[in-house]
């Protein structure tokens, strides 16, 4: 391995040596306050890292990894997710009786297994850090053992990821049993070279997507997600909600770029099958739940509809519109979950949709934190939002694929239906059922509060002017070429 | 100079951060002055906008002010584009906007300071989006506008968020409005797949482009938008039930301003329009209908809002009449005068609910004539410039609508004449009722009769004297006037078509619809003023009270259903879930005992069932692929 | 038929077997050890296909350790027949039926794949399952998954630790 390529991976080593600071400074007896701020800055020594090694981009390290512009992105997406997560993870487990310590062991742990998703173009690095971010993650979602939901959580994410992964494995072993071998980049070659779309790489892809359908909750693998998002502490919920998916995804992504996936007709009316199928039942499952977190949960599903419809083309508009979306819904769904976060008394979560009657009369800057994520969500313009959708539905348009644009465009009118529902909750009259006081270090408050503040301000900003963030994307993604 | 356009959406994005955020703060005054004042500020910016566009005779050049998306294939920037039409309707804009602000200080002035902010903040917001809708030099901006004013909309209607109803009412607005929306955003899709531009310049030098199907599917689909916006049938129903917001939300926002929105994106779209036979004839009928279906139902409604509501509706259908038979100015100068007798309309409406205690049942009224003197007597001056009769302004924009449907084809020009006597006999109806005869509420309402401050009746006067004579600059050749109006939008509007009728033949159209007018008041101030319909109707006269029953409609055939399908869908999939579970859970003492049950309660078996029964699915799919793309190929 | 096809057949046919008996055992015990055999037989594939240290390394981690931590965990928790839970009729019935249709999908298109035809296994040959081919893979093309490997047990370590600690 040359240097250049060690100093390409700088980032990814910091993120693996965050989780043993993290273990020495627990064997060292220090509490919570100090492992969270060296957990904060080590997040951004990871930022710092990529700034640094920006120079030597992109470069490949054969045959398992490659370092470009797409796979930073998405990284610095993923390490941007867990700053915030773990800024408001403090007060979340502060308040609770379980030992938070080792919360940000597994934290970074499976972070970095996302990292190595969205840096991978071999199925071997594929399936290690999906490992790597999925068993992390069983722990995280039980994290509070002694309430009934998490384990049972956790433990029916454990029994189904398993079996996907399981699925994952025999897929990877049916394409390779077609090409003879697991890289990204010769699958592609031979598949070229035998001209045609064989059977057997088709249900190699087909079973491998169950996989990543399961880890991007769409629809028809999406049954845990409800369950799992509210049986997790909700800092786990958010981290699923944004860090899981984007790392999958970027992988998921590659792998059809590299393969060319557009081309194939066979797999394109999967994807557009379990696009349609995902907004629709995602908004319709919504459409009267009371539960806050299974609401989200219900409405990511349906996001991750819409966002395989900007994947559908597979050209530079598609690659860009799925990278845009994916910040827009990260900070969103970010800022509802902080919202929920710090609402939640100590016993458990405010996940019902009656604990947020009257909020606004009550906390005003809170209400108006969720009401923007809300209306984000719903695709309302002047947020990041909308014009996330309307650039999916751009290169949705350009490909034609009019039949999920429609479903698109007819189901975020009945996913307004109920963001609307918990707005006009909020805004109504009701004695407040949340009382919460605050009995720590106010610092943490207010930079949380900060947090929620520049969330809603990207938000609006994204919104207001997203040229410029397509512009940085574009650079990025230069990278690559 | 192109610079000053920028500040005429900035004052009240100003107002609305200044409001907004300081609203627990400030007091009642200031937050007034500094609401009523960014619009005016607006108006006196709009007004030197206006005579510089009047002068240069063409659009000012507008600098963009960023590029809002930029992609491989399109770009589009944030810009404005100040021209005739866009200029007349920011002094409509701002200039009753700032008049129904003046007229809110009063009206609301029973609320606390933080509400009274957050009822001004909205009303700014709400301003800044409609210019922005008017001011967009693209579809897009023009749709964030669009959307902005619904969202405003919303929040106003649901300005009293404590009282669910209300609640109810403003999610409905929202949600009819976001399905016409859908229309205009697959219209604007459709153009940047095929033009890949939606500047209005762009997009109208380069219509030979588009073939006749897409212009057809393109007018057809923004219309569906206006549609929901403007209150057309089939999406009306929200626009009665917005009447729950506050008296003067419903002047601006659900008379005057949002609602011809609808107008201006048609207007706009011209060229476009102009194009399709089909489209145009689409608008006329649906035009049409909704003019005679809601004036119907007018004629039966008690409370004071909902009639004037279901008239606005109806004076929204003329207007699109003018659009479809080609009559661009004249529904534009609909709009004009709309805006001021509405309003008026509406706020007399407030300054009567404000003397009688909020109540709106106008057969509790009666005799207000001698309570209220200025309230009767500009709400008269309203009436009658609705009821189209002579000087006054309704009269000369109707009757420009009316002419050009003649000439399309006599029997548009029938049913609108009808509808016409019919607005005229509802109006009296209420006029009527509310303020001749003999008062009919309790001693305790009449004892509080007063007359509203002098920041309420003054935009009255002003609008009624606007009424009066805002039909002058648009007087037609027949009647020796130069119309001022059409040859300052011709260049706007360049395919609108001049019909030739006889001057005999529209004499002869004036005068029968005035007579019919007439008859309708004469009869209706005499049925009415002496004995006002008190009784519960029945018979067919219920129907038209229960609006044709078109809600129920709605709800038995879409809302039930999609409300059950979701129901079903959660006793299925859910109730089997967590909490068979949770309450499985609970019998089982033993730690232990409680994860095995967990592991094996068969619902993770029947979630790994559901996931390989779909992969069967998929591969069966996948067998008969060659059968099904086929399928799919036929379809599309 | 030479000796390694007799071998071959009737390795798949005892691991095929034993498969289903972990399947239809009541008794979890007997699962377990019908699931050794399965080991067994799958290590003697292994060894067909001239990979000694895979054959090893599957008997004594797998067959080993790993099925004797869980005829402990068993027989600590004392499962046995009567708190097996019942399961619906249906949801065997449609489990089977959707598993082997599943099954059946796979098997044909493998079978169907052309490429596949004629090609025969290398049986005594390849050179790849070899502890020394495979330490040379490990250690320097694999070197980076072979290290993230190792965080992915750590993960696994805290994450036990922290579900099962007594606090």
């Amino acid at each position: 391995m040359t240097e250049q390529q060690l100093m390409a991976l700088l980032p990814f080593m910091v993120l693996a040596a965050a989780s043993i600071v993290i273990i020495l400074l627990i064997a060292f007896r220090q509490g919570h306050t100090v492992i969270q701020v060296t957990g904060f800055l080590l997040m951004c020594l990871v930022i710092f890292a990529m700034w640094y090694v920006r120079g030597v981009l992109p470069q490949t390290i054969a045959p398992l990894l490659i370092v470009d512009g797409f796979g930073a992105l998405f990284t610095g997406l993923i390490v941007f997710c867990v700053l915030v997560v773990g800024l408001f993870s403090y007060i979340y487990f502060e308040e609770r009786e379980e030992n938070p310590r080792e919360y940000y062991i597994l934290i970074f742990l499976s972070t970095l297994g996302a990292a190595i998703l969205t840096i991978s173009r071999h199925f071997m690095s594929f399936f290690i850090g999906l490992e790597l971010l999925s068993i992390s993650l069983y722990a995280l979602i039980a994290y509070l053992r002694t309430r009934n939901n998490a384990i049972e959580a956790g433990i029916k994410y454990l029994v189904l990821a398993a079996l996907t992964s399981a699925f994952l494995l025999f897929g990877m072993a049916l394409i390779y049993m077609e090409t003879g071998s697991m890289d990204f980049a010769v699958i592609a070659q031979r598949l070229n070279a035998a001209g045609k779309s064989s059977a057997l790489f088709l249900t190699g892809f087909g079973v491998m997507m169950v996989a990543v359908g399961f880890k991007l909750a769409l629809v028809p693998f999406h049954l845990w997600a409800a369950d799992v998002y509210q049986g997790a502490p909700s800092p786990v919920a958010s981290f699923i909600a944004t860090v899981s998916k984007v790392g999958v995804f970027a992988v998921f992504l590659r792998f059809c770029q590299e393969l060319h996936l557009q081309n194939n007709s066979a797999v394109m009316m999967l994807i557009s099958a379990v696009a349609i199928l995902s907004m629709i039942s995602g908004n319709i499952l919504a459409l009267r739940q009371q539960n806050l977190k299974r609401l989200l949960a219900y409405s990511s599903i349906a996001h991750f509809g819409y966002l395989l419809v900007a994947f559908l083309p597979g050209n530079n508009t598609g690659v860009e519109a799925a990278v845009f979306y994916l910040t827009a819904y990260a900070i969103t769904i970010l800022a509802a979950f902080g919202i929920i976060i710090l609402l939640s008394p100590g016993e458990k979560d405010a996940d019902s949709l009656s604990m947020y009657r009257g909020l606004f009369w009550d906390k005003p800057f809170m209400a108006i934190v969720l009401t923007v994520a809300l209306l984000s969500l719903a695709g309302i313009p002047l947020t990041a939002g909308f014009i996330g959708k309307f650039y999916v539905l751009t290169a949705g348009v350009e490909q034609r694929a009019w039949l999920p644009v429609i479903v698109l465009v007819i189901t975020s009118v009945i996913g307004l239906y109920y963001y609307l529902r918990i707005i006009s909750t909020i805004f109504a009259d009701s004695p407040v059922t949340i009382q919460k006081e605050r009995s720590l270090n106010q610092f943490f408050y207010t930079a949380s509060y900060a947090a929620l503040v520049v969330l809603t301000l990207l938000l609006f900003g994204i919104g207001v002017m997203p040229a410029v963030i397509i512009q940085g994307i574009k650079q990025f993604l230069v990278i690559d070429r | 100079m192109s610079k000053l356009v920028y500040l005429v959406p900035l004052f009240p994005l100003l107002g609305f951060l200044i409001n907004g955020l300081f609203r627990k703060s400030l007091s009642k005054g200031l937050i007034g002055v500094i609401g009523s004042g960014a619009i005016l500020a607006s108006f006196i910016v709009s007004l030197v906008l206006f005579f510089d566009v009047k002068s240069a005779g063409a659009a000012l050049p507008v600098e963009p002010l960023f590029t809002f998306i930029n992609t491989a294939s399109f770009k589009i920037d944030f810009a404005f584009q100040v021209d005739q039409l866009s200029s007349l309707f920011l002094l409509i804009i701002t200039g009753v906007g700032f008049l129904i602000h003046l007229y809110s200080t009063a009206y609301m002035h029973e609320e606390t300071e933080a509400h009274f902010g957050r009822y001004f903040a909205y009303l700014n917001l709400f301003v800044f989006s409609m210019l922005l809708l008017v001011l967009g030099a693209n579809y897009v901006i023009m749709f964030i506008g669009w959307e902005g004013v619904g969202l405003c909309s919303y929040l106003l209607i649901g300005y009293w968020f404590k009282n669910s109803e209300y609640n109810y009412a403003a999610t409905k607005a929202f949600v009819m409005n976001r399905i016409g929306d859908l229309g205009f955003l697959l219209a604007i899709f459709w153009l940047l797949s095929k033009l890949g531009a939606v500047s209005f310049v762009e997009v109208f030098t380069h219509l030979d482009k588009l073939t006749p199907g897409d212009i057809t599917a393109i007018t057809v689909l923004l219309f569906v938008g206006a549609m929901g916006k403007s209150a057309q049938i089939p999406l009306y129903t929200w626009l009665p039930d917005a009447m729950a917001g506050p008296t003067p939300v419903s002047a601006l926002i659900h008379a005057a301003t949002m609602v011809t929105a609808g107008i201006y994106m048609v207007a706009r779209s011209n060229a476009l329009y102009s194009l399709s036979e089909v489209a145009q004839h689409l608008v006329t009928i649906i035009g049409l209908a909704t003019a005679l279906f809601s004036a119907t139902i007018a004629l039966r409604q008690n409370d004071i809002k909902k009639v004037l509501a279901y008239s606005t509706v109806s004076q929204l259908g003329y207007m699109f009449i003018g659009l479809g038979v080609g009559a661009y100015t004249g529904a534009v100068f609909h709009v004009m005068t709309h805006a001021f007798f509405k309003a008026l309309l509406f706020l007399g409406a407030g300054s009567v609910i404000h003397a009688m205690h909020h109540e709106q049942d106008i057969r509790k009224m009666g005799g207000l004539r001698k309570y209220l003197p200025t309230t009767h007597w500009t709400f008269l001056a309203g009436c009658i410039a609705i009821a189209g009769i002579p000087p006054l302004s309704g009269f000369f924009s109707k009757d420009e609508i009316l002419a050009a449907a003649y000439a399309k084809n006599p029997v548009y020009w029938g049913l609108g004449v009808a509808g016409a006597a019919l607005t005229a006999f509802y109006m009296f109806r209420l006029y009527a009722t509310t303020f001749l005869g003999n008062f009919r509420g309790t001693h305790e309402q009449e004892h509080h009769l007063h007359e509203s401050p002098a920041a309420m009746t003054w935009p009255l006067i002003i609008l009624a004297v606007l009424s009066i004579i805002a039909g002058f600059v648009g007087v037609p050749e027949v009647l020796g006037g130069g119309h001022m109006l059409r040859s300052f939008l011709a260049p706007v509007l360049v395919t609108e078509h001049h019909p030739e009728i006889e001057h005999s033949t529209e004499y002869m159209l004036m005068g029968v619809s005035v007579a019919l007018a007439a008859i309708a008041i004469i009869i209706a101030i005499n049925k009415f003023s002496k004995k006002p319909q008190l009784e519960e109707p029945a018979g067919f006269g219920k129907v038209l009270a229960d609006k044709w029953y078109v809600d129920e409609l709605y709800d038995a055939i879409i809302v039930k259903p999609l409300n059950a399908f979701a129901g079903f869908l959660k006793n299925v999939v859910e109730k089997s879930g967590i909490d068979g579970i949770v309450n499985g859970v609970g019998r089982f003492v033993q730690y232990s005992a409680r994860q095995l049950r967990l592991l094996q309660s068969g619902q993770v078996g029947s979630y790994i069932l559901f996931m390989v029964l779909s992969m069967v699915v998929f591969f069966l799919v996948y067998w008969n692929q060659a059968m099904i793309t086929h399928f799919f190929q036929k379809i599309f | 038929m030479g000796t390694a096809q007799i071998l071959f057949w009737s390795l798949t046919a005892l691991a095929l077997i034993s498969a289903i008996m972990v399947l239809v055992s009541k008794n979890p015990v007997y699962s377990v050890l019908w699931l050794i055999v399965v080991f067994f037989a799958i290590s003697g594939h292994y060894i067909l296909l001239n990979a000694q240290f895979l054959a090893i390394v599957n008997l004594i981690v797998y067959a080993g350790a790993i099925m004797v931590l869980f005829l402990f965990v068993i027989m600590l928790m004392n499962l046995n027949t009567e708190t097996e839970p019942q399961k619906s009729i249906w949801m065997k019935f449609f489990g089977v039926v959707a598993g082997g249709l599943l099954l059946s999908f796979f098997i044909s298109f493998v079978i169907s794949s052309a490429d596949l035809k004629g090609k025969s296994a290398q049986l005594k040959e390849g050179e790849i399952g070899l502890i020394k081919t495979l330490g040379k893979a490990l250690f320097n093309d694999y070197v980076i998954p072979f290290e993230i490997a190792s965080i992915l047990f750590l993960s696994a370590m805290v994450g036990a630790v922290v579900i099962g600690k007594k606090d």
